[in-house]
């Protein structure tokens, strides 16, 4: 079990992981009050600040990075399967709404 | 023989079970071939109400203008049919092949988390209960502009919105009092129960193979049990939040499918069928499996074209995800959709296609033996696909939207899912029959209930297609005489009522072979798979040592081997080794280290009823009991040692 | 467990629990999908006057989300902890993991009630129904994982401490926080800031 365990990182690691993510929070809301400055590049840019966060704290804090590979394509399986599913229904719901 | 060593210390709240027969011996098992049981009976008996519900609605319809059942009742009985067969019937059904062979066809002792199956287990038990209990407690009031209070009565005080709930007819205003409450929580704790066995499913087939057993080894059952956990795992949850949305719609007064309050009736639709459509999967895959476990060995062949079997059932599974929309061609949805769709809809005929043809393969040129299982399978290819064809009929949306809500489509569904997955699942009863209670079923028997029911099948469900193409709707309580739907109408009663008494056939022998049969050997049909070189009935530990599995149908390859020209021939020592393999089997020579039975799943399982009569009755003393039982439960689940009290069995 | 193996398991060398516990997280991904969808598909369709988008209050909120993505550093530390196997260090930081969380949940409830009183009912529109559904699932997770925390807490109070091994262990019940704060991350973004 935890024998054949890759190295996790160190505490000193985790606490300079968390003041990036602490940072990208803060651009996320600098960006809510600069929407006008900014203008439509706002939500693309919110969006993609969520996804690393997203990714910092899977690959890092749950050791998604160190795990099987079999771990890694199933939760990205189900990830990418709900992505499509949903975007599909919110697509077809918007165009049924407003045609 | 077998010895328990009592826990040292009892750190728990209740003592451990500890008897091995008797009610409570069931009650807290953690075997999974006691829930396999358990599972089955289960879902046999409502198979039987809902084949019960279905005959009281054939008598309605068997002459027109009949008045047997008020709309109200009508209404009841078809959304019971629909949801007991789908939820409490097929579905728990399979679950019980899962269960029982799942573990024997990988080599291993139990499932990855067997208190978690058991726990899988009885929410589907106290599930089933609650939806039922609608019967004492539930209401159907009477509707806006619908038919009047008296003559909801005793029958019609059950869910009435069908099966598929749509909304706004689920809703309150259409069908008031809290029947179809009981029923958007009841699927809900269903669910629960699915969810959970399809985590322990995946687990267990990726994690607890034995040595050798490479996934391209594993039997096709395993594998179509592979693909249905996952269509379950993916599915269940956006259900799960639908039923939520309804839960809240009717009980707490929000509007997410209502459009008075800017709410989306068409999104319950894509919710649901985002479900529905990967559900079809879930119903039919496992009888795919259990079909390619049959061919193969009363055809005395290998399975022609394992691997494309295999993918088949895994492109079903994956573009079963795509389709959904199939069901809503007739909804409010964006032509854009409904071309995509119908493609998608075309296209997953294709690894089905592919699946017919293997099996047509696998029997060609091969030594038929037409036992009882084999009938049935060979029933299943030609009923399948009839319903198949008339399925791919559906893609075409123009001549979808003509028989949409027609007996057209309600005969192509059940020739997929009756002509399809029952006929399945009574073969692989048959076939592993002899594997679970260790004695032979009546063989003419067996082929009087084939052919009672294929006649009766397709006397019921044949004529729906030209009395749906006639234009006879579904879910309507009545027809008038001048629609000259009669005749078909009487013959589809008939047939109803035939299948009844196959099924009553197959029930005796059932019961009367269970006691008297014939001693089965182990290996009765000369088999392929690994759950064959066990003795039979099971022993409870399963295999008496891990089993290297060294081929795909390994068992057969121990048995049998290859002339100059290629054919299979017994080996001599074949005799020798069935022989070695029962004195093995019934003698572990090793300690063998078993899963505690437990009380807490059917604990933690209890508060789950209480905690839907909470929410139906706004009720907070149910809800507190509903929470107490299953923190008692949980907290016991969690500090239950799993070190202690190993069960082993001495050899001397 | 006991020393008597006679399985070969974990073909994959993954540990079984752990696997079933990804599993698990996977299907969580379907359903926080589904309520994110219906989120989006009906945001904006409230009535006139009554928009909740206009009660947001965004640096209240921040502060909120800034505590919960600390929990999982605290989390991740008493994780740490664990594997140098010192006890005291673990108890530490998962007593402060739970009260992070708490503090998150008494920050949501504070948040609900002044909506609430500004007259934003769970049925006032479709936009608050999905709004306090969505948030309030997210905080029922929470919930359960701060119930765990304490109980794990309380579990480490006891002679022999805490282990990675055997049931519900540390490394699940962190697996399980962690993957609460990152639907939080997704949701602080579709609900809060666009």
């Amino acid at each position: 079990m935890s024998e054949n365990h890759i190295e996790h990182p160190s505490p000193k690691k985790y606490v300079q992981i968390a003041i990036v993510l602490g940072v990208l929070t803060a651009i996320e809301i600098a960006l809510y009050y600069t929407e006008d400055i900014v203008g439509v590049f706002t939500d693309p840019l919110l969006i993609i600040l969520a996804v690393g966060k997203f990714v910092i704290v899977v690959g890092w804090f749950m050791h998604l990075r160190f795990e099987n590979k079999l771990i890694n394509r199933f939760f990205t399986g189900g990830m990418i399967l709900a992505l499509i599913l949903f975007a599909i229904v919110m697509f077809e719901r918007a165009s049924a709404n407003f045609l | 023989m077998t010895k328990i060593i009592e826990p040292k210390k009892q750190s728990n709240i209740f003592r451990r079970p500890s008897s091995e027969t008797g009610i409570w011996s069931w009650i807290t098992t953690v075997d999974h071939k006691r829930i396999g049981i358990m599972y089955g009976y289960a879902a046999f008996f409502f198979l039987l109400i809902g084949g019960l519900e279905a005959l009281v609605l054939r008598i309605q319809l068997s002459q027109p203008d009949n008045n047997f059942l008020t709309a109200a009742e009508y209404n009841a009985m078809f959304t019971m049919h629909g949801t007991t067969m789908i939820f409490l019937a097929i579905m728990p059904i399979s679950a019980a092949f899962f269960n029982y062979l799942l573990p024997l066809q990988i080599g291993a002792r139990d499932v990855a988390f067997p208190r978690l199956n058991a726990l899988s287990f009885w929410i589907f038990i106290f599930g089933g209960a609650f939806l039922y209990s609608t019967f004492i407690f539930g209401t159907a009031g009477a509707p806006e502009g619908g038919y009047l209070a008296e003559e909801v009565g005793w029958l019609g005080s059950a869910p009435n919105g069908g099966w598929f709930g749509y909304q706004p007819n689920a809703g309150m205003k259409y069908s008031p009092g809290t029947a179809m409450d009981f029923w958007a929580i009841g699927l809900q704790i269903l669910g629960i129960a699915s969810l959970i066995s399809a985590f322990n499913f995946i687990t267990t087939i990726i994690n607890m193979r034995t040595e050798g057993m490479r996934f391209m080894r594993m039997p096709v059952f395993t594998w179509m049990t592979f693909a249905v956990s996952f269509l379950l795992a993916f599915s269940l949850p956006i259900i799960a939040i639908a039923l939520f949305y309804v839960t809240f719609d009717r009980k707490f007064g929000t509007t997410f499918f209502l459009t008075e309050g800017g709410g989306d009736p068409v999104l319950w639709q894509h919710l649901f069928w985002l479900f529905g459509h990967p559900e079809v999967y879930i119903l039919i895959l496992p009888a795919f499996g259990i079909v390619s476990e049959v061919l193969p060995t009363f055809s005395r062949k290998p399975l022609f074209g394992y691997a494309a079997i295999v993918f088949a059932g895994f492109g079903i599974a994956f573009i079963g995800f795509g389709v959904w929309a199939h069901h809503m061609f007739a909804s409010a949805i964006s032509p854009v959709a409904q071309a995509g769709f119908g493609l998608s809809t075309m296209v997953i005929a294709v690894p089905t296609g592919v699946k017919i043809f293997n099996w047509l393969g696998t029997i060609w040129g091969g030594k038929l033996k037409l036992n009882t299982p084999m009938l049935f399978s060979l029933g299943f290819i030609g009923m399948f696909v009839i319903g198949g064809l008339s399925g791919v009929t559906h893609s075409v949306v123009p001549a979808d939207t003509q028989q949409t809500d027609t007996y057209y489509v309600v005969a192509h569904f059940h020739y997929v899912l009756f002509g399809g997955a029952l006929f399945g699942i009574f073969s692989g009863l048959y076939y592993w029959f002899p594997k679970v209670w260790g004695k032979m079923y009546n063989e003419t028997l067996g082929k009087i209930h084939f052919w009672t029911m294929l006649i009766g099948f397709n006397l019921t469900f044949g004529p729906m297609h030209w009395l749906g193409l006639q234009g006879q709707v579904r879910r309507t309580w009545v027809y008038a005489e001048e629609t000259n739907l009669a005749f078909w109408n009487v013959v589809v009663t008939v047939g109803a009522f035939i299948i009844a008494l196959s099924i009553i056939v197959f029930m005796i022998n059932w019961i009367f072979s269970k006691r008297n049969g014939e001693k089965a050997p182990f290996d009765p049909w000369d088999a392929r798979t690994i759950e064959w070189t066990i003795p039979s009935p099971t022993p409870v530990w399963n295999f008496s040592k891990a089993p290297v599995v060294k081929s795909l149908d390994d068992f057969w390859h121990a048995k049998y081997g290859e002339d100059d020209e290629g054919r299979s021939v017994r080996r001599d020592s074949a005799d020798q080794l069935l022989q070695e393999l029962e004195e093995e089997g019934l003698n572990p020579s090793e300690d063998i280290e078993l899963p505690n039975p437990s009380y807490y799943p059917i604990i933690l399982a209890s508060g789950l009823p209480f905690l839907g009569y909470a929410v139906i009755y706004y009720s907070v003393p149910l809800a507190i009991v509903g929470t107490l039982l299953l923190l008692i439960g949980g907290f016991g689940w969690g500090t239950e040692p799993l070190e202690e009290a190993i069960e082993e069995l001495e050899h001397e | 467990m006991s020393s008597s193996h006679t399985y070969p398991h974990e073909p994959t060398g993954v540990e079984t629990r752990k696997l079933g516990m990804w599993v698990f997280l996977s299907t969580e991904i379907l359903f926080f999908g589904t309520l994110i969808t219906t989120f989006m598909i009906f945001k904006g369709r409230d009535f006139p006057g009554m928009k909740l988008t206009d009660v947001y209050d965004i640096p209240f909120t921040s502060i909120s989300s800034f505590i919960l993505l600390m929990s999982s550093l605290t989390m991740v530390l008493a994780h740490n902890a664990l594997e140098a196997n010192d006890q005291e260090k673990t108890r530490v930081w998962l007593l402060a993991t739970a009260m992070l969380g708490a503090v998150f949940l008494a920050g949501q409830i504070y948040e609900f009630t002044e909506f609430y009183h500004k007259g934003f009912e769970l049925g006032t529109n479709i936009f608050s129904s999905t709004f306090y559904v969505l948030t309030g699932f997210h905080g029922l997770h929470v919930f359960i994982g701060v119930v765990l925390l304490l109980a794990l807490w309380s579990i480490g109070q006891r002679q022999k401490g805490l282990t990675l091994e055997g049931g519900m262990n540390l490394e699940f019940v962190a697996l399980y926080w962690h993957f609460v704060d990152i639907v939080w991350i997704v949701l602080f973004t579709v609900v809060y800031l666009i």
